[in-house]
Formats: C-alpha cells, structure tokens, sequence
C-alpha cells in the first residue's frame, strides 16, 4: 500500500513520517521514530507493555493506527523524565527494584503517571486496579506498589521544600 | 505483527462518514477504539479494502439528559410515558467505557450501566474502548480467535473462511458467543440505539439488535453505524448489580455474565429484570423475573428462584476454556449473589 504522510507530535517534537495506512503507532515508534522504550509484549491488546499517552490517556500503542493519533499529543516513556532527570516514579522504581527483566516498566511508569497526575493519593485498591491493565511476567508486583507509594511521599516533600 | 493492508478513511461528520459507508460499503470496516478490531485484524479475520475512522466524530461523543429528564420518573408505579420524556438519556456511542465509569450522572441515575462499564477489560482498554463497539463487539470462539495458521490446520469454521463447526459437530449453525458487558445492562434499562444509514437514522429496541446467532449476530447493514444510545427516564434510579466470570480479574472477556435491575418498594420487590451475556450468541434477557419477583421481599428462596430461571436461559456451548457446565452453574450463583447485592444496596 502507498505510504502517506502523517505528521505525529511526540514528546513535544513534531516529526513527519511516511507510513503505510496500517501501521500501528507502536511500529511507528519504534521503526520510524526509533524510540524504543515502548515495548512489543503480547501483540494482542493484552499486556500493557506498549502504553502510552495519548492526549494524557494511557493507551495502547499496539491497537492504535500511527494515523489516527495525528493531531493528539503523544508522550513515551522517552517523554516523562523532568528537565533531563529522572522522573520521581523513575527514580523509586530504581530504588525499590520496581523493574526486574524492566521490559513491562515503560508500559507501567505510563500508567502510573495518569494514575498519580489524576489522584495524588491514591488507595492500596486504587493503585492495584490502576495498574491492572499492566502484566509483569516476572510477577514483581509487591516491589512496584512500595516504589509508587515511595514516589507519592518524595512528590510531597518536594512540594513540601518547595513552598 | 503487522496488520493487513487497507486505505484509512476519516471523517470528521457523521454526514461524511454515512457518505463514505455508502461509496465503500461492502469492504469497509468501522474503527472506533480500535480493541476489537485491531486485534481481529492481526489475526486476519478481517481483510478490508477501507477502515472507516470514526473517532473523530464529536457529535457521537458524551452523555447527555434532556430538560424533560426526571429521574424520580423511574421510581414511581405506572409512571407516565409518553414518548418525548422516555428517551430522556443520550450517550453517543464514542463515549468511552472509562466516560461512562467516571459519570457521576450515570453512577447516580443507571448504576448498573456503570457497574458493567467499569468490569469492561483492563482501564487501559476502557480508555480506548466505545459504547458502539461494545454493542457492535464481535461474538468470539475458541475456534475463530485464532491466528490465521491455526485456524487453517483445523479446517476454518462456518463463521469465517469455512463450512463447519467444531463447537457443535453436524451443524450449520454457528454458536460463537457473544461478550460484551454493557449490552446486558443496557436490556435491563431497556434501552434504544440510533442506526444511521443513508437512507436517514432509524431507531430499534436493543433487544431488537441482536439475532442470537453466532456468525451473523446483529442487524446492521454494511452500510449502516450505531450511533446513539437512549435510555429510557422509566429505568432511571432502580438498584442494579453487574457480576461476570473470567480467568482473570482483569483484561479477560467475560465468560459468563448477569446484570440485574430492580425496583423495591416497603421491602419488598416491586419489578426485576435480569440479562445474560457470554453464555449465547446474543445477550439475552431471561423471560418471567417480573412475574417471578414482584411482590416478594428478596430472600435466599426468591433470589434462587430467579437464579434457576436464569440458568436456564444460558447455553453455553465450548466456546471457550471453561467448561459450558461450570459457566451455566456460575449464571446460577452470580444471578443470586447480584440479585441480593442490587436488593440491599
């Protein structure tokens, strides 16, 4: 099929790509715009380890067409450190052990930034059915929940030493 | 893996989507969310020439009551229904799953409508997946959502590619169940769809909508959208429960599921109606719950009472990894449990 052009704004640059219709937006990541901390797990809609922002939502980069997400603010994982350091749910991941092999991190540190943007405090039950959409293989759940409660503590001290 | 070829249309009207519908129409297929489809795709259960992308149409979007909406309407005996105030209720059928389970509108007036939104797959999914596409949602097998290569080493199946069925051998009929959440509670509610053609938009009871066969399992022509859903003021306010059966407690289609509506008045139940999902080829509701309930304070006798009615009407067949046997039984204990939920909440 034809490729067309498409214009995509990705991490708050605009980039023009030349994509067949049926591309998924993860291939156009990955492949075209080599960003490739968004991973392939399942490729059935499954897993959770392709998520990404779309317009701030947590979506699946392997169920969307790269065509349809023109026009939409998309944010990876590339997207989500703060003015060149590590994001707050980064750095707890890092310190907690949060990732083990790390292939399903990018897809949960996606999820847990809208968790933590939409609901600052956040229920033990709210982060478990926030997370739900995401599978870790090497089922290391527990280590998660400590890293995210860690990084809601250290977002309140900064706000706290900020004020 | 990659998708299989198409041209990628999309319209920002609903007037240029039914004018694309009507040019394209035999080999087209609408994309919404994208969580049915694509995943069908990939497996090449669908080959269109165009995909048809809705998303952005606003007018579809959102939920919204008219100014004749009177809830209390729902919870009177006999309350009056002419026909201005009963479709008091409009979502458009690209509302989210995730819309739907945050609306504190619907939570308050419809919550079994929302109690079914939010069991939908995974939140990811629901941040994706629309109303249309939950009533448009494919009937699934354990036979036909498979990959192309499977699929062909067994022979295809009469709903795609081929001529039998593995479900039940003999056959010509094919009994792919249909799953998604929102249409039982939407029967319950007794609710409406809008259907554009390009003829002009007709309106159907959703009950009307289904066929109760798995291969062609809903009436929408080719050239035809579902566009809007009404709920009727009537059901506003009634107590509801959703429970479903799956592997797992997220991401999973369901298997078995109830929604469960019903009216109480001075401890007693004054109306009740109960539908099924993932246990036939198309949701149903399950006939004499009213005649079954009404007048009766909700015990464990009552609730079984309904729960056998209910267990009866489910005919699950080996669609899919769990055993038909333990999936009616499980329509018998959810039937129950949601009855005495809705009663006591």
């Amino acid at each position: 099929m034809k490729k067309e052009l498409i214009s995509l704004r990705v991490n708050g640059r605009t980039h023009e790509l030349a994509v067949e219709p049926s591309k998924l937006l993860l291939d156009a990541l990955r492949e075209d715009l080599r960003l490739t901390g968004s991973k392939r797990g399942c490729d059935d809609s499954s897993c959770g380890a392709c998520t990404v922002q779309v317009g701030g939502i947590p979506m699946l980069a392997c169920t969307l067409l790269a065509a349809s997400c023109q026009e939409q603010e998309i944010t990876t994982v590339e997207g989500v450190s703060e003015h060149g350091s590590l994001a707050a749910i980064q750095k707890a991941y890092g310190d907690w052990g949060g990732a083990q092999c790390g292939f399903c991190t990018p897809g949960f540190i996606m999820t847990v930034k809208y968790l933590l943007a939409n609901n600052p405090h956040p229920t033990e039950t709210e982060i478990k059915q926030a997370l739900s959409g995401n599978l870790c293989r090497c089922t290391g759940y527990n280590q998660m929940y400590e890293a995210i409660k860690s990084a809601i503590e250290a977002e309140q001290q900064g706000l706290a030493a900020s004020k | 893996m990659s998708l299989p070829e198409f041209k990628l249309l999309r319209p920002r009207t609903l007037a240029e989507a039914i004018d694309l519908l009507a040019r394209h129409a035999p080999d087209v297929q609408v994309i919404a969310g994208g969580t049915d489809l694509i995943p069908s795709m990939r497996q090449k259960l669908f080959a269109p020439q165009y995909v048809l992308d809705i998303r952005g149409i606003r007018e579809l979007r959102g939920i919204r009551s008219s100014a004749a909406f009177r809830p209390e309407m729902g919870r009177l005996r006999d309350s009056p229904q002419d026909a201005g105030a009963i479709n008091a209720v409009e979502i458009g059928a690209l509302t989210t799953l995730t819309e739907m389970e945050h609306s504190t509108f619907l939570r308050q007036h419809y919550p079994v409508l929302v109690a079914a939104a939010a069991t939908v797959a995974s939140p990811i999914l629901r941040n994706m997946g629309t109303l249309g596409g939950n009533i448009c949602l494919d009937t699934r097998c354990l036979w036909y959502n498979q990959s192309l290569t499977w699929r062909k080493g067994c022979g295809f199946c009469i709903k795609k590619d081929g001529n039998i069925c593995h479900v039940a051998p003999g056959g010509d009929t094919c009994w792919a169940a249909f799953s998604g959440d929102t249409p039982p509670a939407l029967l319950c509610l007794e609710a409406e769809i809008e259907v554009a053609a390009p003829g002009g938009t007709r309106h159907l009871p959703l009950r009307d909508f289904y066929t109760g066969v798995g291969d062609n399992y809903r009436k929408l022509q080719k050239n035809e959208l579902v566009t809007r859903v009404f709920l009727p003021q009537s059901s506003a306010g009634w107590h509801g429960a959703y429970r479903k059966l799956r592997i797992r407690g997220s991401i999973d289609y369901p298997l078995a599921g109830v929604a469960v509506l019903l009216r109480r008045s001075n401890g007693h139940v004054e109306d009740a109606r109960i539908a099924l999902t993932a246990v036939n080829a198309g949701p149903v509701l399950v006939k004499g719950i009213r005649e079954a309930l009404a007048g009766r304070p909700l015990d464990e006798a009552a609730a079984e009472e309904a729960a056998e009615l209910a267990a009866r009407t489910a005919k699950p067949l080996t669609t899919s990894a769990l055993t038909p046997e333990y999936r009616r039984e499980m329509i018998r204990v959810f039937t129950r449990r949601a009855l005495l939920q809705a009663f006591n909440s």
